[in-house]
């Protein structure tokens, strides 16, 4: 049985090219070729000018996201099988190219960098570890296995009208993870970080991301719990303070 | 309460709250006003007229109106901020929003008041 397929990859060496182009190619693939990436590998024997990232193949580092027929994907654990023909792959959008299907990932890792993804905690160190309840670990679940494939942020419209000012999806789950994980002592600091119009609040709630992620997580829901547990935060900050001063709503002075 | 996030100290969530009490007023008025049809069913200039007679009705309105307006300058401050970059040419656009609201504020304070 024939096992031909076909793709039409997008090009671009801006060394030699003026512009991008696709190109199509046809390959015989062999039986053991199930995923994107195998056909990837053996386009590349034929044609090693062709260039990707890649690494663990098997949808843990993230590294050869990229966009499958019109959708952000990993190609390591994207079947071939399922795919219409010919696969059209481009470079995930919104980000600088540098050659082929490899991105600049540089703002992606700046928004994340932007949120602190770490504990901060300025208790002393323990002499093990700092532990944590069953019930508060759970909470970290569907957030802490991102994978940081950039797919989320980069199919979403907001990331790429503000890639500089809007934390976007990935970035945005990550500061929902470490403000939710109970070791972390940072909360107000971090709820403050998002407060200016850009970093938290363009995010119109379209879903994108939910929509590509390759591990299935879902940072529209981490996002709306930043949104809600701010409005808590400012109940509980309210009830907790009895000497509050005078506050203005669109100029008028309340309270 | 909740209305501290309404204060400049929460640049972004004030506006982003703003747009959702707002939309909760016109929820209600819609409900209240399908409600009142459904029981008055006015047919007719004179029903109408009467329907919106009531002072309490015409406040109502107008309320419902000033949300409806406020909601969409919080829309379109939004929406201009995803896609004009320019910041002249995105407090002109916004200028041009805000006298077409202000002027439709006043038609429609208008027609509730000059029935």
């Amino acid at each position: 049985m024939s096992n031909l397929v076909k793709f039409q990859i997008y090009r671009f060496n801006p060394d030699v090219d003026k512009k991008p182009y696709m190109q199509d190619y046809s390959i015989e693939l062999n039986d053991e070729d199930n995923m994107l990436l195998d056909g990837l590998m053996r386009l590349k024997e034929q044609d090693d000018t062709l260039t990707m990232r890649k690494s663990c193949r098997e949808g843990v580092c993230g590294s050869d996201s990229m966009n499958i027929n019109g959708k952000n994907g990993l190609a390591c654990i994207t079947k071939i099988a399922d795919l219409e023909q010919p696969i059209v792959l481009r470079p995930m959008p919104g980000l600088p190219v540098i050659r082929d299907l490899v991105v600049d990932m540089t703002q992606f890792f700046d928004a994340y960098n932007s949120v602190k993804p770490y504990l901060i905690n300025d208790n002393p160190l323990p002499e093990a570890e700092r532990l944590q309840s069953p019930e508060d670990r759970a909470k970290l679940d569907g957030m802490y296995e991102c994978i940081l494939c950039g797919a989320c942020t980069t199919s979403c419209p907001s990331f790429w009208w503000n890639p500089d000012k809007f934390v976007g999806p990935a970035g945005l789950m990550q500061a929902n993870r470490f403000i939710m994980d109970s070791r972390d002592q940072a909360t107000e600091e971090r709820l403050e970080n998002l407060e200016d119009p850009y970093r938290l609040y363009r995010c119109h709630n379209i879903m994108n991301c939910v929509e590509v992620c390759p591990k299935k997580l879902n940072p529209n829901a981490a996002i709306a719990n930043i949104k809600d547990l701010k409005i808590e935060r400012a109940k509980e900050n309210d009830s907790s303070d009895s000497t509050k001063p005078a506050k203005k709503i669109f100029g008028i002075t309340i309270g | 309460m909740v209305i501290q996030l309404l204060t400049r100290k929460y640049p972004g969530m004030r506006l982003w709250l703003s747009q959702r009490l707002t939309a909760l007023v016109m929820a209600a008025y819609i409900i209240g006003i399908l409600i009142l049809l459904a029981i008055t069913q006015p047919s007719g200039h004179a029903a109408w007229h009467g329907f919106f007679a009531p002072i309490w009705f015409r406040i109502a309105t107008l309320v419902f109106f000033v949300c409806l307006f406020m909601h969409a300058w919080l829309g379109v401050a939004d929406v201009l901020k995803d896609y004009v970059f320019n910041k002249t040419l995105r407090a002109y656009m916004q200028i041009g929003v805000d006298l077409l609201l202000v002027l439709y504020l006043f038609w429609l304070s208008f027609i509730l008041w000059n029935m």
